[in-house]
């Protein structure tokens, strides 16, 4: 299957993930997405960024079907999604979501966190789940936390800890929706190492943030988007160093 | 600057704050007696107290009298003092109603079982509590219906009836029976007999082998319970302060389930559940809990094929469920819209389904929320039952007002109420209490 995206990096992208076509969204007479088209590939680390109610988050939020949308088709891995049915298996299969305000399950210890859909949906033995949510809390560094509860830990700690848990699932995709924005500064970095770490095992991410150093340093390709609309993709260095629109340019000047 | 210039950065040691070193004579000084106006308004307080106290001591102790025949006694012996004697007396009565002096022992063991069932929740060690609340709400009442109405099996107790009694006492030994082997470091009796089930069945050796010999002691309990005979006592002869509390419990447990159905009907998309829930709570919560009674003793009859009449304790029941639902509904409803739209979404992301999502997120963030409210409910609750008097049901009240309709008692209303009161005051506030700990509890590993 070939891409009939031409900014596509070749050689990484065998095969599509994610494909957009012609996504249109209202909120009331509100038109939050226009007529947005975007391939994601696989194993392809895709930033999305832009100002704030450029309908960033609204897009990937599509994406896993925790927004309805009007026009247009999403494919993941050539599966369409419904447009208006909330809940749909496959994609919960497929993707995990990490938000900004990480949404851990309070009255749970972080490794019920972690466990709770392994041994609710996957079946998994308690011990198994156990071992499984372990292995990823070693991951993001974290296991000593295990049996706190979110609560009790940093904003950093616990957005790791939100990670695992969609980690836990094991799923082909990963969406975050400015996972950092917030973070105190101080914990904005080991996040990203987390990520950094992830990209680097080959997963399927989608990242809508601010922190264009992540961007430089791992994406594929650089998603700019204003009023709805995608302006300009492309590799990093070609977007946020040699824009092609006045916009990106100005947005670009005013968060590095 | 390079690294030499700079300063090196030592905190300070943390320190106590100072003390406050005033005793409580100082305080008592300086809050009460800090001027004229305080003084006197402290020695005003201070001698209202004195005489409030001292006149119903009076009355209630000193000059009380506990051993009389009749009322007149009383009054010769201690014009003004009260009359306890009648209160003893009636004592049996007060608590059990009209039930036969010579079965009331099963009264007893009844109401103990059914605290014993709820102790091993006390412990944290003990693994499934869940499911012993469960079990205490679908079993341990067809238990308690044999106990106190008594019969014979097969002849009086129905077929369902023995089965799920024999249930219930299966599933109450075979829960202390893993109490104490846990407590003697042994292993579980399901834990024991999983070599046998392990080469019966592949998987689920766990449950098997518990259901297995929950069965076998059921049959066993069901054999025993056969041989016995316990004498019939209707439910008209129930009364006093036993009938209230079986009411007011099958209200107290009987509403969360409610109410949580009706909740989440209210909250549903579906447009027909979500009106049904809604004027159901609307209607119920309209209307005084003394009409719901009526209604449900007078039109419910109607209602149903005759010959298939409720007992009036049925219909009570039934009102009272209906009632204390409708209410709980609110109070959980008021919790789940405290929970942000957060939780939904990752649960949702997670791959949780609609009743995934509410009863493993949702309801337990929600009830927690919503502890203070939901035994503020449960206080009502109890004290509420009292209403049922009024339609004729002897229960504590209706008891208390007999004592001054008996001749040898007649006119004797401030005691028995006094009685009621404390016996009330010390069961709400018990729960009161029970709360406030449970709170403490939860709140603990949060933040």
């Amino acid at each position: 299957m070939t891409l009939s995206d031409p900014q596509a990096p070749a050689g990484k992208l065998s095969r599509p993930a994610i494909e957009i076509d012609n996504l249109n969204k209202w909120f009331g007479s509100y038109h939050a997405l226009r007529d947005v088209s975007l391939t994601v590939g696989e194993q392809e680390i895709m930033v999305v960024c832009g100002p704030s109610g450029s309908g960033k988050s609204t897009l990937i939020r599509c994406l896993n079907h925790l927004e309805e949308y009007q026009e247009g088709r999403i494919c993941v891995f050539g599966q369409e999604l419904a447009r208006d049915q909330k809940s749909d298996r496959f994609i919960h299969q497929t993707m995990g979501m990490v938000f900004q305000n990480f949404n851990l399950f309070p009255h749970l210890t972080v490794l019920q966190n972690c466990t709770l859909g392994l041994t609710w949906l996957r079946k998994k033995t308690e011990n198994e789940a156990r071992d499984i949510a372990m292995g990823l809390l070693e991951r993001v560094g974290i296991e000593h936390l295990a049996d706190r509860f979110p609560g009790q830990l940093s904003g950093g700690q616990q957005q790791r800890v939100a990670i695992s848990r969609s980690l836990a699932m094991d799923p082909k995709i990963m969406l975050f929706d400015e996972p950092t924005s917030a973070l105190d500064p101080e914990m904005v970095k080991e996040v990203l190492d987390v990520m950094v770490k992830l990209a680097e095992t080959g997963m399927t991410m989608v990242c809508v943030t601010h922190e264009m150093q992540f961007a430089r340093q791992v994406a594929d390709r650089v998603v700019f988007m204003q009023d709805g609309e995608i302006v300009e993709v492309g590799p990093p260095e070609q977007v946020l160093l040699h824009p092609q629109w006045d916009r990106t340019r100005e947005f670009l000047d005013h968060i590095l | 600057m390079s690294e030499q210039d700079l300063k090196h950065f030592v905190p300070t040691p943390p320190r106590l704050p100072a003390r406050n070193e005033q005793n409580l004579r100082h305080r008592i000084q300086k809050q009460c007696f800090n001027n004229i106006g305080n003084s006197l308004l402290t020695i005003s307080v201070l001698v209202l107290i004195y005489y409030v106290a001292k006149s119903f001591l009076d009355w209630a102790v000193f000059n009380a009298v506990w051993d009389a025949a009749t009322r007149r006694e009383c009054l010769d012996i201690s014009p003004d003092g009260a009359c306890w004697a009648g209160v003893i007396d009636w004592f049996n009565g007060l608590i059990y109603g009209r039930y036969p002096d010579e079965e009331q022992w099963r009264v007893n063991s009844g109401v103990v079982m059914a605290l014993l069932w709820l102790l091993p929740l006390m412990s944290q060690r003990i693994a499934y509590r869940n499911s012993i609340l469960i079990s205490w709400i679908t079993l341990y009442p067809f238990l308690g219906a044999y106990m106190f109405l008594g019969g014979t099996f097969g002849q009086d107790v129905g077929i369902i009836h023995m089965v799920f009694t024999s249930l219930a006492a299966g599933y109450f030994i075979l829960l202390y029976l893993n109490w104490v082997l846990c407590a003697a470091g042994q292993s579980s009796l399901p834990e024991m007999v999983t070599p046998l089930t392990s080469k019966l069945f592949r998987r689920g050796q766990h449950m098997t082998g518990f259901l297995l010999v929950w069965g076998f002691l059921s049959i066993l309990c069901g054999v025993v319970l056969a041989q016995m005979h316990l004498e019939p006592v209707p439910v008209d002869h129930w009364g006093g302060l036993f009938l209230t509390l079986i009411i007011a419990s099958f209200a107290i447990t009987m509403s969360i389930p409610v109410g949580i159905l009706l909740a989440l009907g209210r909250r549903s998309k579906l447009p027909v559940i979500h009106w049904l829930s809604m004027m159901l709570i609307e209607l119920v919560r309209a209307v005084p809990l003394i009409t719901v009674l009526f209604m449900a003793v007078t039109l419910l009859p109607i209602f149903l094929p005759s010959g298939a009449e409720p007992d009036k304790l049925s219909q009570v029941l039934f009102a009272v469920c209906l009632f204390a639902g409708a209410y709980m509904a609110e109070n959980i409803r008021g919790g789940l819209q405290a929970i942000p739209d957060g939780q939904y979404e990752a649960a949702q992301t997670l791959g949780l389904g609609y009743w995934l999502t509410m009863g493993l997120i949702i309801l337990p963030q929600a009830m927690r929320l919503m502890i203070p409210n939901i035994m503020t409910s449960f206080i009502s609750m109890l004290k509420d039952t009292t209403l049922v008097s009024i339609i004729g049901l002897f229960d504590i009240m209706l008891m208390a007002r007999n004592i001054s309709n008996d001749k040898n008692w007649i006119g004797l209303h401030t005691e028995p109420l006094a009685l009621i009161s404390i016996l009330f005051f010390v069961m709400c506030y018990g729960m009161s209490q029970y709360s406030l700990n449970l709170e403490k509890r939860l709140k603990a590993h949060r933040s």
